[in-house]
C-alpha cells in the first residue's frame, strides 16, 4: 500500500498555550489535490505552518510519505520535497525574478531545466529574469510564487490562498498549471482557500475548517458539496 | 588639497575594512557584535606575533584572518548560537566577550603598547604629493575586499542564500536554506574580516589590549547608518570619514575624533534608514 503523501493524525497546534487547531485529521494521497476551506482566522494558515515545521505540535502526528516529521525544521522539510507558498511576504521583493526562482532549487545547476519547465507554464518569466520581483504586478507575483514552488518538482505543495485578490483569468491559469503539474509529476497539493470556485476547479477533495476543527469534508464533485461548503462558510 | 583628498580616500578605505565584518554580521544575524573590537585586537596581536617571529609581514594578514575565523566559529557555536532566540542577550554576551578578549590578551602579552613591522615602507608620489604607500595600499585592499564580498554575495549560491536570509529568514528556511549554517558562516567570516582589519591597521598605529575600542565605536556608528548594505557602507565611510578628516584638519583632532559618532547620530535623527535605500 502506498503511503500517504501527507497525513495529519489528530493534530493540535497553535501559538504558545493558545491552541488554534484541534485534533485535525486528514490525509492526501500522492497525486491528490486537497482544498482546505475556511474563513479568515479559522486556523488554515496555522495548519500549514504546523505541517511545515514553523509551529510545534501540541498533540498528534504529522507524517510525510509515511515518515513522522514532527520537530523537523522547515529547511529539512523543504529538502524532503515539500514546497510551501505562504500567503504573506512570500517573495523576496528586492531580489530578481531569476534569483527568486533559483531559491526554489537546492542546486542552482538545475536552473535551466527548471526554468524551461515553469517557463512553459508562465512564458513571461524567462523574459524577465532580471526584473526585481517587487515590481511585478500582483498577478505576476502570484504566478512567480507558484513557479518557484514548482522549480524543484516537489512531492508535496502547500499553497496558502494563492487566488486571493486575483482576476478570474489568472485564477483559471493557476488552476490549469496546478492540474498540469499534478498530472506530470504526481505531486500532492494541499490548497488553503476561501475561493470555492477555484477549489472546485482544481481539487479532488475538501475539508472545511471552522474554529480550528474540521466540520465538513468530502469530494468536491459530490452532489451537494458546494451548497454544504457555502453554508458552512457563511455561518 | 591633494593631500586632504588622499587622506579622505584612505581614511574611508580603512573604515570600510574595519566595519565590513561588523556589517555582514549585523545584516544576517540582526545583532551588533560588540566583540568586533576584540577580534580587531586579536588581528593586531596576530600581526605582532608574526613580527616577533621575524616572519614576512605579509603573512600577518592570512594568519590574522585564520585566527579570527577559528575563534569566531567557536564563539558562534558556544556563545552566540544558544542565544539566537534572545538577541539582546546575544548582544550583551558579545560585549562581555570583547572585555574577556581584552583581559586575556593583557595576561598573555602585557599592557604595553607595541609595534608591528609594516609590509610596505616609504612613500609614493601621487597627485603631486608624497604619500604613504601603505595607506594607498589599503585603498586597493578595501576595493579588493568590496569586490570580493560583492562577488560572493551576488555571484554564488552561498551569497544568494545569505541575501535571502538577510531579507526574510523565515521564508528562506521554508525554501530549504539552513539559516543556522548561514549564520555560522557569516559570524565566522565577519570575525575573520575583523581580525584581518586589525592586522591591516596596526602598521598605521600600535598594538595594545584596548586598540579595538575606538574602532568599534566608529564601526558601530557606520553600520547603523548603512543598514545591511555594503554599498551604503562605502558611501557612509566616504562621507563620514571625509568629514572626520576635514574637521581634524580645519578644526581640531579632538573634534575630528567625535565626528563620526555625532554626524551618524544626526543623520539617523533626520533619516532613520541612514544611507540605506529604504
Amino acid at each position: 500500500m502506498t503511503a500517504a503523501a501527507l497525513e495529519l493524525d489528530r493534530v493540535s497546534s497553535g501559538y504558545g498555550e493558545a491552541l488554534v487547531i484541534r485534533e485535525v485529521a486528514l490525509s492526501l494521497a500522492p497525486g491528490e489535490i486537497f482544498a482546505l476551506l475556511g474563513k479568515n482566522g479559522m486556523g488554515k494558515s496555522t495548519l500549514l505552518k504546523t505541517v511545515m515545521g514553523y509551529l510545534p505540535l501540541a498533540a498528534g502526528a504529522v507524517r510525510l510519505f509515511g515518515e513522522a516529521v514532527a520537530g523537523l525544521p522547515p529547511y529539512r522539510l523543504a529538502r524532503r520535497g515539500v514546497a510551501y507558498s505562504p500567503q504573506e511576504q512570500a517573495l523576496f521583493q528586492d531580489l530578481s525574478v531569476g534569483d527568486n526562482l533559483r531559491l526554489g532549487l537546492a542546486d542552482s545547476a538545475l536552473f535551466a531545466a527548471g526554468l524551461e519547465r515553469v517557463g512553459a507554464f508562465f512564458p513571461f518569466l524567462p523574459e524577465r529574469l532580471r526584473q526585481r520581483a517587487g515590481t511585478l504586478s500582483g498577478g505576476e507575483q502570484k504566478m512567480l510564487l507558484v513557479a518557484r514552488a514548482l522549480m524543484a518538482r516537489p512531492r508535496l505543495l502547500l499553497i496558502d490562498e494563492i487566488s486571493e485578490g486575483l482576476q478570474p483569468s489568472i485564477v483559471q491559469k493557476l488552476a490549469e498549471v496546478l492540474r498540469a503539474e499534478r498530472a506530470a509529476s504526481q505531486a500532492a497539493i494541499l490548497l488553503v482557500e476561501q475561493n470555492v470556485h477555484f477549489a472546485r476547479a482544481v481539487a479532488d477533495r475538501y475539508a472545511v475548517l471552522k474554529r480550528g476543527e474540521i466540520v465538513d469534508s468530502g469530494r468536491l464533485d459530490d452532489a451537494g458539496a458546494e451548497s454544504r461548503i457555502v453554508r458552512e462558510l457563511s455561518v | 588639497m591633494s593631500a586632504q583628498f588622499l587622506d579622505i580616500v584612505t581614511t574611508a578605505a580603512i573604515f570600510y575594512v574595519v566595519a565590513a565584518g561588523l556589517l555582514i554580521i549585523f545584516g544576517v544575524m540582526k545583532i551588533i557584535n560588540f566583540a568586533h573590537g576584540g577580534f580587531l585586537t586579536i588581528g593586531g596581536y596576530a600581526a605582532l606575533i608574526v613580527t616577533q617571529l621575524g616572519l614576512d609581514p605579509w603573512l600577518a594578514l592570512p594568519f590574522a584572518a585564520l585566527v579570527g575565523l577559528v575563534i569566531g566559529a567557536l564563539v558562534e557555536r558556544f556563545v552566540v548560537r544558544p542565544l539566537y532566540a534572545r538577541p539582546l542577550d546575544a548582544i550583551l554576551a558579545t560585549w562581555g566577550l570583547g572585555i574577556i578578549i581584552g583581559q586575556l590578551i593583557t595576561i598573555g602579552f602585557g599592557r604595553e603598547v607595541q609595534f608591528v613591522q609594516s609590509p610596505v615602507q616609504g612613500a609614493a608620489l601621487v597627485l603631486g604629493e608624497s604619500y604613504s604607500q601603505y595607506r594607498l595600499l589599503l585603498v586597493l585592499g578595501a576595493l579588493l575586499l568590496a569586490a570580493l564580498l560583492a562577488a560572493v554575495l551576488h555571484g554564488t549560491r552561498l551569497g544568494l542564500m545569505t541575501r535571502a536570509v538577510i531579507m526574510n529568514e523565515s521564508l528562506a528556511r521554508g525554501l530549504g536554506i539552513n539559516s543556522g549554517l548561514v549564520r555560522f558562516a557569516t559570524f565566522s567570516l565577519g570575525s575573520a574580516l575583523a581580525s584581518l582589519a586589525g592586522a591591516l591597521i596596526t602598521p598605521l598605529s600600535s598594538v595594545d589590549p584596548n586598540m579595538g575600542v575606538p574602532w568599534l565605536v566608529n564601526a558601530f556608528m557606520l553600520v547603523l547608518v548603512s543598514g545591511a548594505s555594503l554599498v551604503s557602507l562605502g558611501v557612509a565611510t566616504l562621507v563620514l570619514g571625509g568629514a572626520q578628516v576635514l574637521i581634524s584638519a580645519y578644526g581640531s583632532p579632538i573634534l575630528g575624533s567625535l565626528t563620526i559618532v555625532v554626524l551618524a547620530a544626526v543623520i539617523l535623527r533626520i533619516r532613520p534608514q541612514g544611507f540605506a535605500r529604504e
